[in-house]
């Protein structure tokens, strides 16, 4: 049976276009720095900030915009976001030493996630704001707060378990924050050390792309608010989190045709899309598709910026206003913690072509130097294509298109870097880098590790001057200021 | 006609003959099978009635609750039936959408959980999802439920071919029509019927619609949704096709105002799919053939999805007094004042001074003496008329004096002379130090 290839083309915007036609320069850094190699443009990350800004003037709203750090570790990021107007949330000792260093000022961060006491004592002392996580958190901050005579530390509060009114809304049980239905304990706590903690406001994040649930709990919070202005306090901010995701592929009608295909496949009326008939989280029982695809929706016509956008436009459930006019109209600020979405764009990884070759059941298998960990797309479920960057000069002619799988360089059976056939317009050769677009968030280094003593993938910043691209190794770069390089 | 109970009044419904006059074909006749004119409503009460009948003593004796994965009719009629048993009734759903059939299945009594949407930092290991999680619990002995299971029951197949199907046999003098044409939601009635068509006459074309993917219809389910119904079998339908929510609009339409027929979008999905379906082999026909549809339910419960997708269908006039009609000039003409001239003004004429903001903002602080007339109160009032009399200055707050300007502009266009509004708003006010009060 020969069908038509179901290709996935990543969504590629026009700066990081301008990098991947640059085959020669990407092949002379992969030559040089090695595969797996990370590319990141500290210029995009400038433009996602703009966008979100401008849905806050549209509401009128104004509060923060915090980088969620964990999405990439990259130096040149983070320096370069200093430089904006934003903010940035760390969840580890290292990545509040990495935020300060690379120039944030304390009152433009926001400490969150498990914190260990070294954590606590620098987020505390430095002075950036605490999120914290439930009383006994607390209730270790103000002791820290006392022992060490640390000025008052800002803090919010992360709630979590929200209850809808009319219809019951459910979510995912969070192991993150004090259920909203405890909060007196909590504020009762904030009065009593009201020397030791000023509390600026409360927060949630919901692991989930619904709005209903996001809409609940950012209602829960106004009224929160309000309850601790009844008490005399004065909070004046909602940290509503990230979670506001990212279109990755170009083409919709690609998505809705994969994802069918996808279930045929699964079903047996077609043949097989996947390794091994992998399913992932589908199964055939008695000719029904049951179970529930395991993937990351890659084409989402309504993410990042505009996902808040139509979120701050939603009716809230009880008092009926739509959710910006509530926060605005109650005087309150807006932070956000995007991630994922705030380095959509901004990078993407390379990986050398070592060997192209077909197994004795027809399957065709293309192994790069770089391994599931380096390209980390498929471990958060996003399926996109790789764009193949030809080594330039003799090349044969157009191919025809190929389905093939990607492996990785761990002797480990399980080391697939897509566990689906990927469909290529024609058979890479040892040699060519496969280009993994928009990898910057999460799929870059969140998972990379020196498994079989592998090296880590380097990080380049790539950046244009004069009409063309430059690069410094990540460590490197430092925005605005001058490289003394030929202009 | 009289009946000891309303679900008696369940099937038997007419089969309506559509004027070519209409649909245009030549050569086939076309006829519309009104399930809409079932007692709650929808095709879906036989379905209910028939799963929910042979365990309701059961239910009734142990107190069990109804359950169902429902976002719409079968959830009404379900909702109805426990209701009369005294028998509480809950609908577990991640695709409610249209708000009306929310707010009806609440005054109806039932119970409504929405499943969690997907999350966001996915783990691709974990394909524990909500849905198989309830399926588990609602599997368990003595769970307390009675769970219909309306995708997988045989009982609401089982509805169709002792109903549905054997009925428009009998309208149509034992002779089965050419043409079948449904849309496919759980695929009970599809199936059903068709199955009881095609014993009578082999040669029947079962054409069963879905709804295009990036769409969304209510009640109808999409190419990649229906393999997860297990009633769902490919080899039931001769073709599948798509139709999408315009589509679905537009054959409402026609069966709305041309036909009589109070069909919402799934009954005008069909209309729309067997019209399509049927123009392409009229021309070719040399002899007379019948086809038949399903109108599967009533407009009424979605006239907000109609507004949401063709908000021209249901046009107002436009009102009198409205901010929309403002022009630049009359924006730029409005008086506003920063804090401190509103202060002064404020303690030398006292102006009656108007919040615009929610009642719950203004409840927690607001402006001494301040009013409260929420914007879209207010905007109401001024369709009417000037709600204050001419002598009496006034000065508008809203959250950053972006609405109090418009407002502000209309009142002057209405005749008030002395309108002023607060630049900077409340926030405004707040961050000059300006008092702000709870009481």
């Amino acid at each position: 049976m020969h069908l038509p290839p179901l290709y996935l083309d990543p969504r590629v915007e026009p700066l990081l276009r301008s990098v991947l036609q640059s085959t020669d320069l990407l092949h002379t850094l992969v030559d040089g720095l090695g595969s797996p190699l990370n590319l990141v443009l500290p210029e995009q990350i400038v433009a996602s900030v703009e966008r979100f800004r401008a849905v806050y003037r549209r509401h009128h709203l104004s509060g923060g915009i915090f980088f969620a750090h964990k999405a990439n570790r990259s130096s040149a990021l983070v320096r370069q976001l200093a430089a904006t107007e934003a903010g940035i949330e760390v969840a580890s000792l290292a990545e509040l030493q990495h935020a300060l260093g690379a120039g944030f000022t304390p009152d433009r961060i926001t400490a969150t996630g498990p914190k260990n006491p070294e954590f606590l004592w620098l987020a505390a002392r430095a002075g950036a704001i605490v999120n914290v996580d439930s009383r006994a958190e607390l209730l270790e901050l103000v002791a820290l707060v006392g022992r060490h005579g640390l000025p008052r530390v800002r803090v919010m509060l992360r709630l979590s378990a929200f209850e809808a009114p009319g219809v019951t809304v459910l979510s995912r049980p969070s192991r993150f924050g004090t259920p909203v239905a405890e909060v007196a304990g909590l504020l009762e706590a904030v009065e009593r050390h009201g020397d030791a903690v000023e509390l600026i406001g409360v927060s949630y994040h919901l692991d989930t792309i619904g709005l209903a649930e996001k809409a609940v709990a950012l209602e829960a919070c106004v009224k929160v608010m309000d309850e601790c202005r009844r008490r005399g306090l004065r909070p004046r901010a909602i940290d509503i989190g990230g979670g506001f995701g990212v279109d990755y592929l170009a083409d919709e009608g690609q998505w809705q045709r994969y994802t069918s295909e996808l279930g045929n496949a699964v079903l047996g009326r077609r043949p097989a899309l996947t390794w091994q008939g992998h399913g992932y989280g589908l199964r055939a029982e008695a000719g029904t598709l049951r179970g529930t695809l395991g993937l990351y929706p890659a084409h989402r016509p309504v993410a990042a910026a505009d996902y808040l956008d139509e979120l701050l436009s939603l009716p809230a459930p009880s008092l009926g206003r739509p959710l910006a006019t509530l926060l605005l109209e109650n005087l309150y600020d807006l932070h956000i913690e995007p991630g994922r979405a705030l380095v959509d764009q901004c990078g993407v990884t390379l990986a050398k072509v070592l060997q192209v070759r077909h197994t004795s059941s027809g399957e065709c298998l293309v192994r790069v130097e770089g391994n599931a960990g380096d390209i980390g797309l498929e471990a958060r479920g996003v399926l996109m294509d790789p764009i193949v960057v030809p080594r330039t000069g003799g090349r044969p002619g157009p191919t025809e298109p190929v389905g093939v799988y990607l492996v990785g360089n761990l002797c480990l059976e399980a080391d697939l870097i897509t566990r689906r056939m990927v469909h290529l317009p024609g058979a890479p050769a040892p040699g060519d880098l496969l280009a993994f677009a928009n990898t910057a968030g999460y799929a870059m280094d969140f998972d990379a590790d020196h498994a079989q003593q592998q090296p880590i993938a380097r990080k380049v910043a790539a950046y244009q001057a004069n009409g063309t691209w430059r690069w410094r190794l990540d460590p490197q770069y430092w925005p605005n200021v001058p490289t003394g390089e030929a202009q | 006609m009289r009946y000891e109970s309303i679900t008696e009044a369940i099937g038997d419904t007419p089969l309506v003959r559509i004027s070519p006059l209409v649909h245009g074909l030549k050569n086939i006749d076309l006829y519309a099978k009104l399930e809409m004119l079932n007692p709650f409503g929808s095709v879906k009460d036989r379905a209910a009635w028939s799963m929910a009948r042979p365990r309701l003593d059961g239910a009734v004796e142990r107190g069990d609750t109804i359950v169902e994965l429902s976002s719409g009719n079968t959830a009404k009629a379900l909702a109805v039936i426990a209701g009369m048993h005294g028998l509480p009734f809950r609908s577990v759903t991640n695709r409610m959408r249209v708000p009306e059939v929310k707010d009806l299945l609440l005054l109806l009594g039932a119970q409504i959980e929405e499943l969690p949407g997907q999350t966001e930092c996915l783990d691709p290991t974990n394909t524990d999802d909500p849905l198989t999680r309830i399926h588990r619990m609602l599997s368990e002995a003595d769970s307390g439920y009675l769970h219909t299971d309306q995708y997988y029951s045989p009982l609401n197949t089982e509805a169709h071919l002792t109903g549905t199907g054997p009925e428009i046999l009998r309208d149509l003098d034992g002779r089965a029509p050419d043409y079948f044409i449904a849309c496919v939601g759980t695929a009970g009635s599809s199936t059903g019927v068709a199955s009881v068509l095609r014993r009578s006459n082999p040669a029947i074309e079962v054409v069963g619609l879905v709804a295009d993917k990036s769409d969304f219809i209510p009640g109808i389910r999409n190419i990649d949704e229906v393999h997860e119904v297990g009633l769902f079998d490919p080899d039931t339908y001769d073709t599948i096709d798509t139709v999408t929510a315009d589509e679905a609009i537009d054959g409402l339409l026609v069966l709305n105002r041309r036909c009589g027929m109070l069909a919402g979008p799934t009954g005008g999905g069909a209309y729309h799919g067997a019209l399509r379906h049927l123009r392409a082999v009229d021309e070719e026909l040399t002899e007379r053939r019948t086809a038949v549809f399903i109108v599967c339910d009533r407009i009424e419960s979605y006239l907000s999805y109609v507004r949401q997708r063709r908000p021209e269908l249901l046009n107002q006039p436009p009102r009198r007094n409205s901010v929309a009609t403002l022009t630049e000039a009359e924006l730029a003409a409005v008086t506003s004042i920063d804090v401190d001239a509103a202060r002064k003004w404020i303690a030398a004429e006292h102006p009656l001074v108007v919040d615009l903001r929610g009642s719950f903002a203004y409840a927690a602080l607001h402006i001494e003496d301040s009013i409260n007339i929420v914007d879209e109160l207010f905007e109401e009032l001024l369709h009417g008329g000037l709600p204050f009399g001419k002598k009496q200055p006034v000065l508008l707050a809203c959250p950053v004096g972006e609405k109090s300007v418009r407002y502000a502009a209309l009142l002057t266009r209405m005749g008030h002379p002395d309108v002023r509004s607060l630049a900077g708003g409340i926030i405004g006010w707040r961050d000059a130090g300006a008092p702000l009060v709870r009481d």
